[in-house]
């Protein structure tokens, strides 16, 4: 968009009467190839775009979203929104762009662009062989490799204008094994905000043998005994708990509803001193940083809980306004369709003292979830429900046999002083969360920690 | 181009590069909604999108692209990605499906009276319902979440073959959260429905509804783990089905990710349990002539009284099992065909809910379900958060939280005792009724 219709855009908006106009372009280039049943069965590209028209009224938000560039159109959608509102505060000071200043982004080492698909076929049939050659229960590996390559621009009425380059690559793959009765699926779902040379320095043959063999371990494993007891949490996508239960009501957006648990608790102990958590918008090439947030926001390293005590929300530009804290750039959006919120980046419970082994030793009987599934959150009531997908007995100090079907539910700020020990191996993992403002990458991390007491429901 | 251009010179395109089997799947979809909070309209949106995919099979080997500019270049280079991507996958013969007409009668997927709903009229009703749910009881503390909103989609699908067909369809909903509190404990009740026309929404019944299942938990605690009867309610008995729809999909048993393998003619459920599949019933979401594959869609029995009758198939699935499609193909413009339902029901039964809930000494009422990621379709694993009530002799005793359900869907379907008369109110195209299952896992 040129800076003549981006202008004719602000423009109306402040004719609109709103505070604030922004506009958010999108054009975003996917491609995606999959291998299953042993064959190359899709290959797909395309090209999402659209624009994003946000006015804000002191925090009242009209929004517009299409992907009709036509500028009569959308000065139509604007006059027709602001036909909404029977109040307009007329006190905006306008600053119309300028020069469009690029944002720096990641080192990007290869466009996925300039890549023919067939270039990523090698490691999905590699992972497909080396799981299959594992054991004659693996019936089926479904491994898929897609990028998204992103350029975007921001403008608002405060004179920015910038241009931001995304690019992201992930890898996909689940193995599922048989043994004439039972099922069982095992994933690995490793992603970067790097270009092609991310799948040029995956290890298939790690991956594949690591989501075979736990799909096999699991086939054959029992069910725990469903009760509350002390659960030593893996590390990596372990954080997902922390992401869930405590990441989601700690958004502003959250908190300017008044309806997380943590609201008006900043400066509150809520957990034990073993507890730093911290949600990172900066970590090099990571799937869940960004070069700026989507209203165009330096990201930044934000703290969230120190040593127990609650320090910081995660916030955008209404939820800062609302709740009295700074931006923190977390601003998100799936895509051009939605407005952006306070969402997570990079979410994890950081390096603590203790050993893995001191933690299993510590559980007289227990839970070992060494990998978690998916889970999701109610962030008003702060109820949390998380799937293990690998998970193992704890019987007088030591790992016993493996279990299936575990979950783990609870409310996040009841559970969070429970964590009783925290690690030195932290990982983190990619995934993807969905909430207001659509699907979006982040990842989530942890040590292994060790929770005193919380809800498995089992058999 | 608008989308029927941007279809024809797909079409065309295709033609003159030599492709001589593709199908071509448009969509327009249009949005206007108001979310209120605390007597104010915070958030008011229009969304309008549209987008267009090309599905080419050069020798048999698919190859998939799509765009969402309607420009010329953009559309010859959906054309050029395709062929690229024909180039490295392998082949599936299928046989695209040819023109048919049949004789139709409105579905009544579209009512233009949608049309004259104003911002106005959705701000009006948003401003009712948290005004009522607010006064409707003094342990209500907040609305979160309140918004209304109407839709519009369009779609439209050529092929080769000469098929050219669109479907047109459209609904306003309303949807209504809140949070209520005794002492520390904190309960969220959520109410959310569509319909055909704004005159059918009732606030004083929304906003009532939504309190009650907010309200009706606090005091909820948890109970002793143990063997329980489970009845589990209309407002969530659709989601436990459409969590484990996609074990009946002809994709899933090809790709040895079913336990349904090899059980066509076989009893996979108890007696009780008929599973129909009907896409021409007016006034359902689900409602078509036609899948989003061009094939015939019809009505039949998936199961009935326990027994298994068939697998569902789109295109691909279909020509690998040597059957007919039988209209379960789905998909968007911008990805690979997959398969899906149009409306599905569990048949009723004759009982009424008391019933099934005196039907044992005790049992658990299941009313709200908590995320679903401990379920999988593949392996049948049941792992899930629940709430709802603990009844005794029929009698409700008290609200229980805390506690999780356990089991195999599989072994579930077999355990089904009884089904309600009554489906739930909602505007979905899977309606279920309560259900009765004599005995699963409850850990609290």
């Amino acid at each position: 968009m040129d800076t003549l219709k981006a202008a004719r855009i602000l423009e109306a908006g402040k004719s609109a009467g709103a505070d604030f106009t922004e506009i958010f372009v999108e054009e975003t280039r996917h491609s995606s190839i999959s291998f299953s049943d042993k064959k190359v069965e899709t290959a797909t590209a395309g090209t999402e775009f659209g624009i994003g028209i946000r006015l804000i009224y002191g925090t009242d938000v009209l929004y517009a979203s299409t992907s009709n560039e036509d500028i009569e159109y959308l000065i139509g959608i604007i006059v027709k929104l602001a036909k909404t509102r029977s109040i307009s505060s007329q006190n905006q000071n306008l600053v119309l762009p300028d020069i469009i200043a690029r944002i720096p982004s990641q080192n990007i080492l290869i466009d996925p662009r300039t890549i023919s698909q067939s270039q990523k076929l090698p490691i999905l049939k590699i992972a497909d062989q080396t799981a299959r050659s594992l054991n004659g229960k693996i019936v089926q590996v479904n491994a898929r490799a897609f990028d998204s390559v992103s350029d975007i621009l921001i403008i608002n009425s405060e004179g920015l204008y910038i241009s931001d380059h995304r690019v992201h690559s992930r890898f996909t793959l689940s193995v599922t094994a048989s043994d004439g009765k039972e099922i069982y699926t095992g994933t690995e779902t490793p992603g970067a905000g790097k270009g092609f040379e991310f799948f040029e320095t995956l290890n298939p043959i790690k991956l594949a043998t690591s989501a075979g063999e736990r799909a096999l371990r699991m086939l054959s494993a029992g069910y725990i005994k469903g009760n509350k007891m002390p659960v030593v949490m893996g590390n990596g996508f372990g954080g997902v708990i922390f992401h869930e239960a405590c990441g989601h009501p700690l958004e502003t957006e959250a908190i300017r509803k008044k309806s997380s648990p943590f609201t008006g608790k900043l400066g509150s102990k809520i957990a034990r001193d073993c507890l730093t958590a911290i949600d990172d918008g900066t970590i090099p090439n990571s799937w869940g940083s960004i070069n700026v947030d989507d209203e165009g926001t330096k990201p930044e390293k934000t703290v969230l809980i120190e040593n127990g005590v609650l320090k910081n929300y995660l916030s955008d530009r209404i939820g800062s306004k609302e709740v009295g804290v700074g931006l923190t750039g977390s601003a998100r959006r799936e895509s051009y369709i939605y407005a952006p919120v306070s969402r997570m980046r990079n979410t994890y419970i950081d390096n603590g003292k203790d050993t893995f082994e001191d933690m299993i030793s510590s559980v007289e009987e227990g839970l070992y979830a060494m990998k978690m599934g998916g889970g999701s959150v109610n962030p008003a009531t702060g109820e949390f429900n998380f799937a293990v997908e690998e998970g193992y007995v704890i019987r007088n100090g030591k790992i016993s046999v493996p279990v299936r079907g575990a979950t783990l539910i609870g409310k996040g700020h009841e559970i969070l002083p429970l964590i009783s020990m925290v690690g030195n191996d932290l990982e983190i993992a990619a995934g993807m969360c969905g909430a207001a403002s659509g699907s979006i990458p982040v990842t989530v991390g942890q040590p292994s920690l060790k929770v005193d007491e919380i809800l498995v429901g089992g058999r | 181009m608008n989308i029927i251009d941007a279809a024809d010179f797909l079409n065309d395109k295709a033609i003159s590069k030599g492709i001589k089997v593709f199908d071509i799947l448009g969509g327009i979809s249009e949005s206007t909604g108001v979310e209120v909070f605390e007597g104010k309209v915070q958030n008011t949106e229009i969304s309008y999108g549209s987008g267009i995919g090309i599905r080419i099979f050069m020798d048999g080997k698919p190859g998939i692209s799509f765009t969402e500019k309607l420009s010329s270049n953009s559309l010859n280079q959906a054309i050029e990605d395709a062929i690229s991507n024909a180039s490295i996958t392998d082949s599936m013969e299928i046989e695209l499906p040819e023109k048919k007409s049949i004789e139709e009668i409105d579905l009544k997927i579209y009512d233009s009276s949608i049309n004259d709903v104003s911002f106005d009229d959705m701000i009006k009703l948003g401003m009712q319902l948290e005004k009522i749910a607010k006064n409707k009881d003094s342990r209500v503390e907040n609305v979160p979440y309140l918004g209304v909103s109407k839709t519009e989609g369009y779609s439209v699908l050529r092929n080769s073959k000469g098929i050219s067909y669109d479907r047109k369809s459209n609904s306003i909903s309303a949807y209504i959260g809140v949070t209520a509190s005794q002492g520390e404990q904190k309960k969220m009740g959520f109410y959310s429905n569509s319909y055909k026309s704004f005159s059918t929404f009732d606030p004083e019944f929304m906003s009532e509804q939504a309190v009650t299942r907010a309200t009706e938990l606090l005091g909820a605690t948890s109970i002793k783990g143990a063997m329980y009867p489970i009845v589990f309610s209309n407002r969530i008995s659709s989601s436990i089905i459409s969590m484990f729809l996609s074990p009946f999909y002809g994709e899933a048993i090809q790709k040895g990710q079913s336990r349904l393998a090899g059980k066509v003619g076989e009893k996979i459920a108890s007696d009780v349990l008929t599973l129909t599949i009907d896409p021409h019933i007016p006034g359902m979401p689900g409602s078509r002539y036609f899948d989003s594959e061009g094939v015939q869609t019809q009505k039949m029995d998936l199961v009935s009284q326990g027994k298994l009758n068939t697998y569902l198939y789109n295109l691909e699935s279909a020509y690998k099992a040597k059957v007919e499609p039988n209209g379960f193909g789905s998909r968007s413009y911008s990805g690979k065909a997959g398969t899906g339902i149009s409306n599905l029901f569990v048949n009723k039964g004759d009982s009424s809910l008391a019933r099934l809930l005196r039907a044992y000494p005790e049992c658990i009422y299941v009313t709200r379900l908590e995320g679903g990621s401990g379920c999988s379709a593949i392996s049948g694993d049941i792992s899930i958060g629940v709430q709802g009530f603990l009844y005794k002799n029929g009698i409700q005793i008290q609200p229980v939280e805390k506690i999780t359900l356990s089991g195999n869907y599989f072994d579930l379907l077999h355990k089904i005792e009884d089904i309600s008369s009554e489906y739930s109110d909602s505007y979905s195209s899977i309606k279920v009724p309560d259900i009765l299952v004599n005995s699963m896992v409850i850990s609290g």
